[in-house]
């Protein structure tokens, strides 16, 4: 059953398009991640569900009612701000508190409540103090707390993670999964950060400039990306990606382009029959190219020489960017390989991993 | 290489401030009073040397220019403060806060709000509510003159067209009550208000653009409908800037002179007679400078006890980011 649904929102500010003809079903208990770079309508979608925003064409549901005219305080649905918008003047325990007495709960059931999120958050002992006297992490698990506290029907989270230092941000992101396991209510999260969105969501919608550009398990969307913006946006390094003619030779279809001449296998020359003019972009993942011959691995490959540019060491692993003609190829490589800048390395890519898109559409082919 | 090696290894004086520490403190106090010289000395010229003057003048009977002539210890400062008329300007000066700032601050807040909503045509409508900063004392209480003249005057013709009676409102010598001392004191407070709206609307309005608008966001996502959101949100975060105008708008009106010497000349019967224009009477009036300073010294202490007060009792109620 789907609890939230978007069918066919636009919102537009003026001229400008926030969100165009957005269709999403956000199903019951799941954790669903917006991600997308700034601008491109996450934020919007996300205040629209909020009631914060009124979709300017289309219906927005929540439970099957249509919701587009309801306050927001009538949608039960509790959000984390970025920066959390807590009330300054308010102690932990007030601002924690400040929902259920809007609804006007009675005090010893607020109470009771208040205590036991801030007893599962860890803010037992901060009940009493004032949003500028806690540490950045803390004010983020009061605004948690703030939502929690209510039990909504789905909780609505805008880039929570964003103000936290890069320890604290991993931290929390195994606590917000935890959380979500543990109350068992739908998520929605808007990020820009596309590990948070891996590593936390059960599905990602990927958002470019107001569409939707596609929606699946974090394996899914990184594996088959849907077109080439989400090929280059999903993955870091970014996808390898260059442009390619298509040619039949001895009945077999080869991708030609200027990093090498790539025959493609069956369903990918299947898929690749869809391509206006034959134009296409080839992809390839860092992780998918090595150094060496294809001989003797059985899979179909193909073997290009290349110079090493640059070399980057992680300790674990080297990201060596190559160069090619007038192209450059980035490799995640062994640390222990140690190659040297100039060094002419053979780079072999198997043919099954390699992405073909449509040039002018950037509409995945195979 | 270098030739900077050469110099290290000459033995340098041993600098002054190194064996006497003091010296180096008194330096710092030297440059520190050097800045503050230009202040001090404009503070010492215009603030400090007349308040000890008006100390000690209030010692003395003095001639018509001012001069202590004869010695009176603290005769004149019990004679002048027990006085009938010091305890109705007195009064009068309560009497005229009462009027002005609560309601001033209410009214500056209203159209603050106002202004705040981001409607059509907001910048000219701020302009306005701001413009009357713009307007001098004099500028502004010839006009409430104008307005409030008995028979051609535009509030006494609105009165009319509700066939409510006219009023002399700055002739009428009736005192009702002593909360009420008819209504000279409401013409001159009228005109006040008028004149110190431009300010409040600007600070307060100044103060809630501060406040982020997530926090209404959460606020509404949270469940407060307006009313909610006014009195958990927007006062608290203001709470600053409120007590600010409570501060410096009581202090205005303890020091309002203007607007009562164009109205009503303190008239009519002492009914806008609060204490700076008692002072002015005296000195200026009357030559009695003595009088004036005595006088001039209390209102001295009513304005720092007022603001202590309103600090001490009000701060604990403001929440500063």
């Amino acid at each position: 059953m789907s609890l939230v649904s978007f069918d066919n929102v636009s919102k537009f500010f003026g001229d400008v398009v926030a969100l165009k003809d957005f269709s999403l079903e956000v199903l019951d208990r799941e954790f669903i991640v917006l991600l997308g770079p700034s601008g491109c309508g996450k934020s919007t979608a996300l205040r629209i569900v909020a009631g914060l925003e009124q979709p300017t064409r289309g219906n927005i549901l929540i439970k099957d009612q249509v919701v587009n005219d309801v306050e927001p305080k009538r949608r039960d649905v509790a959000m984390v701000f970025q920066n959390y918008a807590l009330y300054p003047h308010m102690s932990v325990y007030n601002n924690i508190a400040f929902g259920l007495r809007m609804r006007g709960l009675h005090r010893r059931e607020i109470d009771t409540l208040v205590k036991e999120a801030a007893q599962n958050l860890g803010l037992a002992e901060l009940l009493r103090r004032k949003p500028g006297e806690l540490s950045g992490g803390q004010r983020q698990r009061v605004a948690l707390g703030r939502a929690i506290v209510r039990r909504p029907v789905v909780y609505l989270m805008d880039e929570p993670l964003s103000n936290l230092d890069a320890k604290l941000r991993v931290q929390t992101r195994a606590e917000l999964v935890k959380m979500h396991r543990l109350l068992q209510t739908t998520f929605i999260y808007v990020t820009h950060d596309q590990v948070e969105a891996m590593t936390m969501g059960d599905r990602i919608a990927i958002l470019e400039q107001g569409l939707l550009q596609q929606v699946g398990p974090p394996q899914e969307v990184y594996d088959r990306p849907a077109n080439v913006f989400v090929a280059g946006f999903i993955g870091s390094p970014a996808m390898n990606m260059f442009p390619a003619h298509l040619q039949t030779r001895d009945g077999d279809l080869f991708a030609d382009s200027e990093v090498g001449s790539f025959r493609l296998d069956t369903q990918q020359a299947q898929g690749a029959t869809d391509a206006s003019d034959g134009e296409v972009m080839v992809g390839v993942r860092p992780e998918h190219l090595y150094v060496g011959g294809g001989e003797g691995s059985g899979a179909v490959s193909a073997t290009i020489g290349a110079m090493v540019d640059l070399v980057e060491y992680l300790g674990n692993e080297a990201h060596v960017t190559f160069s090619r003609s007038d192209s450059t190829l980035v490799a995640r490589l062994d640390a222990r390989l140690k190659l040297k800048p100039a060094e002419m390395v053979p780079l072999t890519v198997l043919v099954e991993n390699l992405h073909v898109f449509d040039q002018a559409s950037g509409r995945r082919l195979a | 290489m270098g030739s900077s090696g050469t110099s290290a290894a000459l033995p340098g004086p041993v600098p002054l401030t190194r064996r006497y520490p003091w010296l180096g403190e008194l330096a710092r106090f030297g440059g520190g009073m050097v800045f503050l010289a230009p202040s001090l000395i404009l503070f010492a010229a215009f603030v400090f040397y007349p308040l000890a003057k008006s100390f000690y003048l209030g010692f003395f009977v003095s001639d018509p220019f001012g001069h202590g002539q004869e010695y009176v210890g603290f005769d004149q400062y019990r004679e002048v403060l027990t006085s009938e008329d010091f305890r109705k300007s007195l009064l009068v000066t309560v009497l005229f806060v009462l009027y002005t700032v609560p309601a001033g601050l209410v009214l500056g807040l209203v159209f603050a709000l106002m202004a705040n909503q981001r409607l059509r045509g907001f910048l000219f409508y701020r302009t306005v509510f701001s413009s009357t900063i713009a307007a001098s004392v004099a500028v502004a209480a010839v006009m409430w003159l104008m307005l409030l003249n008995p028979s051609a005057g535009f509030v006494n013709w609105v009165l009319g067209q509700f066939d409510l009676p006219r009023v002399n409102w700055l002739t009428d010598p009736q005192f009702r009550a002593s909360w009420d001392s008819g209504p000279a004191l409401m013409a001159v407070s009228l005109t006040t208000i008028w004149l110190n709206i431009g300010f409040t609307t600007l600070i307060l309005l100044a103060a809630l653009q501060n406040i982020p608008l997530e926090m209404y966001e959460s606020a509404r996502v949270d469940g407060a409908g307006p009313f909610a959101m006014l009195r958990f949100v927007t006062l608290p975060m203001i709470s600053p800037a409120i007590l600010f105008v409570i501060v410096v708008s009581t202090i205005i009106a303890l020091q309002s002179f203007g607007q009562i010497h164009i109205l009503t000349r303190g008239g009519p019967l002492d009914a806008t007679n609060v204490i700076v224009y008692s002072i002015y009477t005296d000195a200026f009036i009357n030559f009695e400078y003595g009088a004036a300073a005595v006088r001039a010294v209390a209102l001295f202490l009513i304005v720092l006890a007022f603001t202590l007060v309103q600090l001490r009792f009000l701060e604990r109620r403001v929440f500063y980011r």
